[in-house]
């Protein structure tokens, strides 16, 4: 079955045309890098899918419903997550409070108001889980605030994976790490089951190439190329208008 | 006992100045002369009025300049059942109160809970004037400037007297020590951190899938339930409703408590309305025309040397001094 599957999707920002017409699927378990210059309209293709803005015209299809009215919240009820381009973080909340919410936002009991939220083994045993995994378990009780850059960043990815969403959108994310960083971020998204798929927009040819399974090329709005990282690399369109090489 | 076992697993120390204060309390009437202790129950009165606003204030971010209109709306509804209508069943009376306190917060709420910051702030403004205007004009119906006056103190059935400065001051403090316990509850839960969440980063809380707007609503209606309670007791305790207790002023003052007492801790009410209420007290003593004057030059003296509130450094400074006597981590 698809994950996703937008159809002519078109996006304008007051006179201008952000997305013209994207259509793209993404079969479920594949990772999916989309790639293209600033402005492309990477980040906005990634707010149209999650819903949090809606689109000018065109449908988006999750996991075979169409959510294209759906508001944002109902989408991650029906498997989606997403990690944001720039750290959006609760930032004066200790590092484990950031997680037990994201955790908790797709349970039943996040509006239970008596029960104190420690009382919940299962969230707390997630969430040490989560942040154990990351190398965060020993900073549970400081305010993400005074986290390095690199942390938060990770915070930022372990909040996107709380929901256990089926379908991942990640914007950039590993925008503005060192390399060994970067290459924590790749583990983990190779270590990802199968039963999630993934989209993702970078800029690194490391990331891209080691977990891309099929790449889409968006150029001023448009989809101008799609295919296996090989076909990318082949594909003198691309070659010639993103990747700046010159024919021949 | 479960749950005392359990704060005190939690981090027994930190719970001290609670036990230590509720202790105060208690016994005060031992001390008082009974316009103090007068004075004392109104500071109690006053904090659970406090207690509503800094749920949405200090826990969900919303900062609300009206916050009168739901104590106003029950000290009203208890003067026009007890003055008018000779309405002696407290339970009754009270329920009603709380009602009609309630239903004017779920009425407001579908106007602006949508709206954040500024806009918020004034659209509470605005609505809560409304209800002024009409409190003051329908001189009929509220007295007007008159106000409504003669609402007995509470009859229980017990062989008590309310009429005493005492038991009214324990019954008070009981009814304080409950609201202070569902706050603290509130704040723990899955609930209140989702308000927190909120407060720091709506945006983030949508994408984590939770729907803001319902939240929002639901703790402005919590937080005029505080006020509804607070009105209750505040009507029979002063025996007269005034438009005053539903205008702007009674919402300047509320917000001043909230925060002078550092919005968003369990400890912010008392020690704003405290603070408020007995500097109020002495000023009035000596100087009563003074008083708007000190009360805006100490907000801003709060301000400029004391950011985020007067609760907060106190809170500071018991955990150093916890520190100090290596209390257990976690």
């Amino acid at each position: 079955m698809e994950a996703l599957r937008i159809e002519r999707l078109s996006r304008d920002f007051g006179g201008v045309r952000a997305l013209h017409e994207v259509s793209l699927s993404v079969e479920a378990g594949e990772r999916r890098a989309i790639i293209g210059a600033n402005g492309a309209g990477k980040s906005t293709l990634i707010k149209l899918i999650n819903g949090e803005i809606p689109p000018t015209s065109g449908t988006v299809h999750i996991l075979g419903k169409d959510v294209t009215r759906r508001p944002v919240h109902d989408r991650v009820h029906l498997g989606v997550g997403r990690s944001c381009q720039i750290n959006s973080l609760f930032l004066h909340i200790s590092v484990l409070d950031n997680v037990l919410l994201a955790l908790q936002a797709t349970q039943p009991f996040r509006f239970k108001m008596l029960r104190s939220i420690s009382k919940y083994d299962r969230l707390s045993a997630n969430a040490r889980a989560l942040l154990t995994a990351r190398g965060l378990w020993e900073k549970r009780a400081v305010p993400v605030v005074d986290l390095s850059y690199g942390e938060q960043r990770r915070i930022e990815v372990v909040l996107s994976l709380a929901s256990a969403p089926k379908l991942l959108l990640l914007d950039e994310p590993t925008a503005g790490l060192s390399a060994s960083e970067t290459s924590d971020i790749i583990e983990l998204v190779r270590g990802l089951g199968r039963d999630i798929s993934v989209l993702f927009i970078s800029h690194d040819m490391d990331v891209i190439f080691s977990i891309a399974d099929r790449i889409t090329v968006l150029h001023y709005g448009q989809v101008i190329a799609e295919g296996t990282p090989e076909e990318i690399r082949a594909n003198p369109k691309v070659k010639q208008i993103y990747l700046g090489y010159k024919e021949g | 006992m479960k749950l005392f076992g359990r704060l005190l697993h939690k981090n027994p120390v930190s719970f001290l100045p609670y036990l230590g204060v509720g202790l105060v309390l208690i016994l005060l009437p031992l001390f008082l002369s009974p316009y103090l202790l007068y004075l004392a129950a109104k500071i109690l009165i006053l904090a659970i009025f406090a207690m509503g606003l800094n749920l949405i204030l200090g826990y969900t971010g919303l900062v609300s300049m009206g916050h009168a209109a739901f104590f106003g709306t029950a000290v009203y509804i208890v003067a026009f059942l007890t003055v008018r209508y000779g309405g002696a069943n407290f339970g009754v009376v009270a329920l009603l109160g709380i009602l009609a306190a309630v239903l004017m917060a779920a009425l407001f709420g579908l106007f602006i809970v949508h709206l954040s910051g500024a806009y918020f702030l004034l659209i509470t403004l605005g609505l809560s004037q409304l209800l002024f205007s009409v409190v003051w004009k329908w001189r009929a119906l509220t007295g007007g400037d008159d106000g409504l006056p003669g609402i007995p103190r509470p009859d229980l059935g017990l062989s008590l007297s309310m009429g005493d400065d005492t038991y009214f001051y324990y019954f008070v403090f009981l009814i304080f020590v409950g609201c202070f316990f569902l706050l603290y509850k509130l704040t723990d839960s899955p609930f209140g951190h989702a308000l927190v969440g909120i407060r720091e980063n709506e945006s983030r809380m949508k994408i984590l899938g939770y729907n803001p707007w319902r939240y929002k609503y639901v703790s402005f209606i919590i937080s005029g339930a505080f006020g509804g309670v607070a009105g209750v007791l505040y009507a029979y305790m002063i025996g007269v409703a005034y438009p005053g207790d539903i205008g702007m002023m009674a919402s300047v003052m509320v917000l001043f408590m909230v925060i002078l007492g550092s919005p968003g801790t369990l400890a912010c009410p008392l020690i704003g309305a405290t603070l408020l209420t007995t500097v109020e007290h002495i000023i009035s003593t000596f100087t009563p025309e003074r008083w708007p004057l000190i009360l805006g030059a100490a907000f801003v003296l709060v301000s400029m040397y004391f950011r985020g509130g007067i609760g907060i450094y106190l809170i500071r400074y018991w955990r150093k001094a916890e520190l100090r006597h290596g209390s257990p981590e976690n």
